[in-house]
């Protein structure tokens, strides 16, 4: 398990004059949980967007299962599995016919196809609708789609972007123990949410990224190590989140300028 | 504790506040710099739309003064019903296609019924319609009072009656309207019924000249159930006031009143039912479990076993997004309407538009060519309809050569089953051109529909530019799509031209034929040459496609 399922040297991208993701170096390895943070234009999804093929960036390299993403763009795609940021569904599709388009874009026989969308729409709760058009979904269900097609052709890699926003509580519930169960099966996942609790709960390894640049990576308890909490007390990942991102003073709102609302 | 306001605005300061925002968003939509092309486009369409209001309006005002000083005061309701259909029925048209929930939105704010249904009408008034409207009915005022000046209070009353009638009446069906349009489906079939109108409407020169002498009648015995109508009531009154009979014109007043009171109670019911919350989701109720049927197409044989599974399934999903979007599904209904239109008006035995009927030896080539052009404008922004859905063509392991050939797969099925279809209605009606025409056509076919599938891809990659299904309202495509769409056909036209006129200075009927089956061959090769190029354009260009399609 120590093998590196993903790899950046210096990844960056530019856009105009604006750097998004500033030289950044990561490694996730293979079978981890990974965590990938920072707050509101941080670089985030810039930076799973150049991972998963749907961004080119301006300089760097990305290697994932030991293959450089640019020289080996489709034997790279064909391993991994996304869901990405606005999940990109077809929308004048059903959800069944959605998953079996992907099924088939992935390589994968009808019947393995056909089989393994009916099991996903049925674990995904989606199966009472077999006629409803994904434009008719609620977001929440859209996202449950969103990473049905994701998972089935079974990625080694799975990219998530805020995978659990909209989607209820007993759903969720059943989608974080199957992501559980991929990642003991060797299955590396890469997750961003703004939720900190779920993130603290899911993932061994966290990577903090500010203004483009990785300020933060390592193991939750090597995040922990390097940060003073109250003494007998468990260091949170909101309090490792707020004391390295809200560093360089002036970061958080002050409230006394809102007094009016007190 | 926090501080709330002691007073709200006034009705007058809303109105005033709810201007500004619609000013602001408008000029923060044209701020953007490919929004800049569309003010351009908005100052000529204003130009345009200002100069036709006035040219209208003189004929209104010259109108009215006709008829009161030609002794026809009655005929004065025909520029009456003119206004009303046309204040009715133009903010369906324009408006109805899209979903329009902003007047809706100010509900979250402490409006009260009252003031909310005051801002609902006025905000009828700023309408194009409206505006248009009320500049044609000062202009009938200005030309009936010129013929006969005693007339001017009864069409000043009367003009604001109708206007209040109209305002009133407009703004309650396109209240409904827009519970009935929040449906996706609702909308989808409005736009499909919409575009058989349209078709519908080319035919009514044709039929007026075969049946129009024996409707006279029928059209007789219709108009006295229209005085009854607001549009004849206030015609009846300003021809009562012209002629003295002011019994008429207190009939006229008093029924446009009843009519503004009805229409009122309704539209203040439809506003209360509004201000209480009244639920337009989109999203399907919640269904019940239902036990899955076995699934029978894995055991099936696949029909598209020849090709790869990635060119299959795009060719699935093509086929599914063109059977559900109405536009698209009804484009490929007009064609052969068309040429049985134009078949009977200008070929045959007995063409309806001329005396003589044009030779099938030209008329069959130009119908196809005519077909091409019509059914070939989409492939130029062939990603339109994707949406986000474009990410997965990018996240997904294949080569845009892959998803091309299955698009253009799709796109040569349905150009064959139109031309078809097309060449079976007239073979039917007029016949079919000569052995050497029709091979000539056929080839010239092959190669105008290859050459321009591989300069259209290029277009799609260049230009793309987001349509949304069963909308028309902000649907246009990219500018420089339709020039490239344009110059491709005067181009291919240009080569076929000369071979045309070569074979007729030669005498050679075979010749076009040969040539036109070289050139197919040659475009058939250039287009299979220029997959992979376009592939790799994709890759470079997929940024500004996904930032296109995604938004």
């Amino acid at each position: 398990m120590t093998d590196a399922a993903i790899v950046t040297q210096k990844l960056t991208r530019r856009f105009g004059n604006l750097t998004a993701v500033d030289g950044v170096d990561l490694t996730v390895a293979a079978g981890q949980f990974f965590g990938f943070l920072g707050p509101n234009g941080a670089g985030k999804s810039t930076t799973i967007k150049m991972l998963t093929g749907l961004l080119a960036p301006s300089s760097g390299r990305a290697e994932l299962l030991g293959l450089d993403f640019a020289a080996h763009p489709v034997e790279v795609k064909r391993q991994i599995g996304v869901v990405p940021e606005g999940m990109g569904l077809f929308e004048r599709l059903t959800g069944a016919e959605y998953l079996q388009f992907v099924g088939r874009m992935y390589g994968l026989d009808r019947p393995t196809t056909q089989r393994r969308s009916e099991e996903l729409l049925d674990f995904m709760q989606l199966s009472d609708r077999p006629k409803t058009l994904i434009a008719d979904y609620s977001h929440g269900m859209q996202k449950k789609l969103a990473l049905a097609a994701a998972v089935i052709h079974g990625p080694r890699i799975l990219f998530l972007d805020e995978p659990f926003e909209g989607v209820d509580a007993l759903a969720a519930g059943a989608l974080k123990a199957l992501l559980g169960r991929m990642t003991e099966r060797g299955v590396t996942i890469f997750l961003t949410s703004h939720v900190l609790e779920i993130v603290e709960r899911l993932c061994s390894h966290v990577a903090i990224i500010h203004k483009g640049r990785l300020v933060a990576q390592g193991s939750l308890d090597e995040l922990r190590a390097g940060i003073a909490g109250e003494e007998g007390s468990k260091t949170t990942l909101e309090q490792i989140f707020l004391s390295i991102v809200g560093q360089d003073g002036g970061q958080r709102p002050q409230l006394e300028e809102l007094s009016w609302l007190m | 504790m926090a501080d709330v306001a002691a007073h709200l605005p006034g009705v007058w300061e809303q109105i005033r506040l709810v201007a500004g925002l619609r000013w602001r968003i408008l000029g923060n939509k044209l701020r953007k710099k490919h929004n800049q092309w569309d003010l351009l486009g908005m100052i000529v369409a204003g130009v345009f739309a200002t100069l036709a209001i006035l040219g209208i309006s003189v004929g209104y005002g010259f109108g009215a003064y006709a008829f009161l000083s030609g002794g026809h005061e009655a005929w004065i309701a025909l520029l009456f019903w003119g206004v009303f259909l046309f204040w009715q029925l133009f903010p369906i048209f324009t408006a109805g296609f899209g979903v329009g929930f902003e007047f809706r939105n100010l509900l979250r704010f402490p409006l009260s019924l009252r003031a909310f249904y005051v801002i609902g009408l006025a905000y009828g008034l700023a309408d194009f319609a409206a505006v248009a409207s009320v500049c044609w009915l000062l202009a009938m005022t200005i030309g009936a009072t010129v013929a006969n000046s005693s007339v001017l209070p009864a069409m000043l009353a009367i003009s604001t009656l109708f206007l209040l009638m109209n305002i009133t009446l407009e703004r309650m069906i396109g209240s409904w309207l827009e519970r009935i349009l929040a449906r996706r489906r609702a909308r989808e079939m409005f736009f499909a019924l919409f575009i058989l109108f349209a078709v519908s409407v080319q035919f009514i020169n044709p039929l007026v000249q075969r049946y129009g002498r024996t409707a006279q009648p029928w059209v007789r015995q219709v108009v006295p159930y229209l005085t009854v109508f607001p549009p004849s009531l206030a015609g009846r009154a300003i021809a009562g006031a012209a002629q003295h009979n002011f019994t008429d014109t207190l009939v006229g007043a008093a029924g446009i009143s009843a009519y503004v009171l009805l229409f009122s109670v309704f539209l203040w019911l439809r506003f209360a039912t509004q201000y209480r919350g009244e639920e337009l989701s989109e999203s399907a109720a919640p269904a019940r479990s239902v036990v899955r049927p076995v699934s029978r197409t894995a055991e099936q044989a696949d029909a598209l076993r020849l090709l790869t599974p990635q060119v299959a399934a795009v060719l699935r999903k093509e086929f599914r997004y063109l059977t559900r979007n109405s536009f698209a599904f009804f484009l490929l209904i007009m064609p052969p309407v068309f040429v049985l239109l134009f078949t009977t008006q200008f070929a045959g035995r007995h063409p309806t538009a001329m005396k003589h009927p044009v030779s099938t030896e030209f008329f069959f080539p130009g119908m196809m060519a005519y077909l091409l052009l019509i059914l070939m404008a989409p492939a130029y922004n062939s990603f339109a309809y994707d949406g986000k859905g474009i990410q997965t063509f990018f996240t997904a392991p294949v080569s845009f050569r892959e998803v091309f050939l299955g698009k253009n797969l799709l796109q040569a099925g349905m150009l064959a089953f139109e031309l078809t279809l097309s060449m079976v209605a007239f073979s039917y009606l007029v016949g079919l051109p000569s052995l050497p025409v029709l091979l000539a056509t056929l080839a010239a076919i092959i190669f105008n529909v290859t050459g321009q599938m591989t300069i259209a891809n290029w277009s799609s990659l260049s230009f793309p530019r987001k349509l949304n299904f069963g909308q028309m309202r902000g649907q246009r495509q990219s500018g420089m799509a339709v020039l490239v769409s344009f110059g491709t056909q005067i181009l291919l036209g240009g080569i076929s031209a000369p071979i045309l006129f070569i074979s007729r200075w030669t005498g050679d009927k075979w010749l076009p034929a040969e040539v036109f089956a070289f050139l197919a061959a040659v475009a058939i090769a250039g287009y299979s040459s220029s997959l992979n190029p376009l592939a790799a354009l994709a890759e470079k260009k997929k940024e500004s496609l996904i930032d296109a399609l995604s938004r």
